[in-house]
């Protein structure tokens, strides 16, 4: 038996039904008769019209982010032929804070494309004095004129010092979404269909979906937003210190993130694929930071923070839930 | 019928018109602000036949001044942040909003957002579709190629999400 609909219900279809592309006049007639018919009508409309007029304005809670269990596992286990040892990882960020060579350095032209492979980094200087650090298995393009400096990223993570030019915007073209700068630095990562910004000075607009004309959401340092537009899930929230870019100084740092995503980070890094057993492995979640030095050194340490079991089978490597 | 009349009709119609444009352009100000232009439009008709429906006309001039406006970008860049912690009321033709104060509006905000996280309670297809349509901005036809279902599915799913919220605060 179906109870009668209540005017609070027969309202919000009723606001429903207005937010269609198109309305009729004989629709306006019809919920004006509706309306005029009772002060609870209006009453409860009014309920429903406030309701959405709030969720309109609404932006997402900056959430103040959890401490991150910091446990650096960076002793003892594995050899010590770090590809990142802690001294060149912080001699390295000195280098780049006195704006000095990083590895390979580039000058560009307009319209050029920059790829790394898997496990390497590459600095790009551009000309406008701007500088693009690439992490591992990323690509994009460069194309600046008069009028705006435009980067295009799919599948890639880097991170952005850009020179101030209030004249000439700083656009990135990230999947779907734009972000859109004048002088600032922050870190993008696009993999998998989901973006992460994480700002590190200035401010930083981002529009999840220009293309449905989706609102802007301006970032400040510090915060952080990431995008599922599978889902239309948008999340901004307080990054810790060097979390986002913490791949610059060799370091992968998670908070809270499923294994799936720490091994995507992983073979981006190595050659050698490293597999999940099944998919309950994927979802074992880890918060930590780990120090990029050998494959086989990384999983083992992998493996002492989380319960599992590593496999070797020649072509690559397997893990698994205990 | 005269356009004198057609003011008689304006005065008596006001509010249902910001009622529904208010609606359509998600903020009260812009829907108060096009109702404010169609009484400066109705003022200049002089003595013109308005016909058998002179409510009907208001609605089809109002949906214009609103399509002409949509067409040439004047609305607002931003979003008034409606953080209306009371209510809207209708008084003597006029929907008043009140305007807030920064802590109501930050305890407003917080309610929100504890409200907006009843609706992962609903079926996935019912949060993902509130999501895209309500706070992302996308229109229901948008939603609805979005996640592959009718535009009429969008709307039950979007009435269902909007009646837990109305529920959940009440």
């Amino acid at each position: 038996m179906k109870t009668q609909p209540t005017d609070s219900e027969i309202a919000i279809n009723w606001l429903v039904r207005l937010q269609r592309s198109t309305v009729s006049p004989a629709d306006w007639l019809a919920f004006d008769a509706w309306l005029s018919a009772s002060q609870y009508h209006a009453r409860a409309y009014d309920a429903a019209l406030l309701m959405d007029l709030q969720l309109a304005g609404y932006e997402p809670e900056i959430i103040q982010a959890a401490p991150l269990p910091t446990r650096a596992i960076n002793l003892s286990v594995g050899p010590k032929t770090w590809r990142w040892p802690v001294m060149g990882a912080a001699l390295a960020s000195l280098l780049i804070g006195a704006g000095l060579i990083w590895q390979s350095q580039v000058h560009v032209a307009p319209e050029t494309a920059y790829a790394t492979a898997v496990g390497a980094h590459k600095t790009v200087l551009l000309s406008d004095g701007s500088r693009i650090d690439l992490n591992a298995a990323s690509r994009l393009t460069v194309d600046f004129d008069r009028t705006r400096r435009q980067v295009r990223m799919k599948d890639a993570e880097a991170y952005f010092d850009v020179a101030k030019d209030p004249r000439r915007p700083f656009i990135i073209e990230a999947g779907h979404s734009q972000i859109r700068v004048v002088g600032t630095a922050f870190d993008v990562k696009n993999r998998d269909g989901l973006l992460v910004v994480c700002v590190e000075r200035g401010i930083v607009d981002v529009q999840p979906m220009p293309s449905a004309g989706s609102r802007h959401y301006r970032l400040r340092p510090g915060q952080a937003l990431s995008y599922d537009p599978k889902m239309g899930l948008i999340n901004v929230s307080l990054a810790r210190n060097g979390e986002a870019s913490g791949w610059r100084t060799g370091r992968l740092i998670y908070r809270d993130q499923p294994l799936s995503v720490v091994v995507a980070d992983l073979n981006r890094q190595f050659d050698r694929p490293i597999q999940l057993g099944n998919a309950q492995t994927g979802k074992v979640r880890l918060s930590g930071v780990l120090i990029v030095d050998t494959q086989t050194a990384m999983v083992k340490r992998l493996s002492a923070l989380l319960p599992l079991t590593i496999s070797d089978k020649g072509d690559g490597i397997v893990l698994t839930t205990r | 019928m005269k356009s004198e009349s057609l003011l008689e009709t304006y005065a008596e119609k006001r509010a249902n018109l910001v009622r529904v444009f208010a609606a359509r352009l998600r903020s009260m100000s812009e829907a108060e602000d096009l109702i404010q232009d169609l009484f400066f439009k109705i003022e200049r008709l002089e003595n013109q036949e308005v016909g058998e429906n002179p409510s009907a006309l208001l609605f089809q001039m109002a949906n214009h001044l609103m399509l002409d406006r949509l067409r040439s970008q004047k609305r607002a860049a931003a979003r008034d942040a409606v953080w209306l912690q009371g209510y809207i009321t209708s008084s003597q033709g006029q929907v008043l909003a009140d305007e807030p104060s920064a802590e109501a509006a930050l305890a407003a905000r917080q309610q929100l957002a504890a409200l907006i996280q009843r609706v992962d309670e609903l079926p996935q297809k019912v949060a993902q579709a509130f999501r895209l349509h309500k706070l992302e901005g996308r229109s229901q036809a948008q939603t609805a190629e979005v996640m592959g279902i009718s535009q009429s599915t969008v709307e039950k799913h979007i009435s269902a999400a909007l009646k837990r919220l109305i529920q959940a605060r009440n």
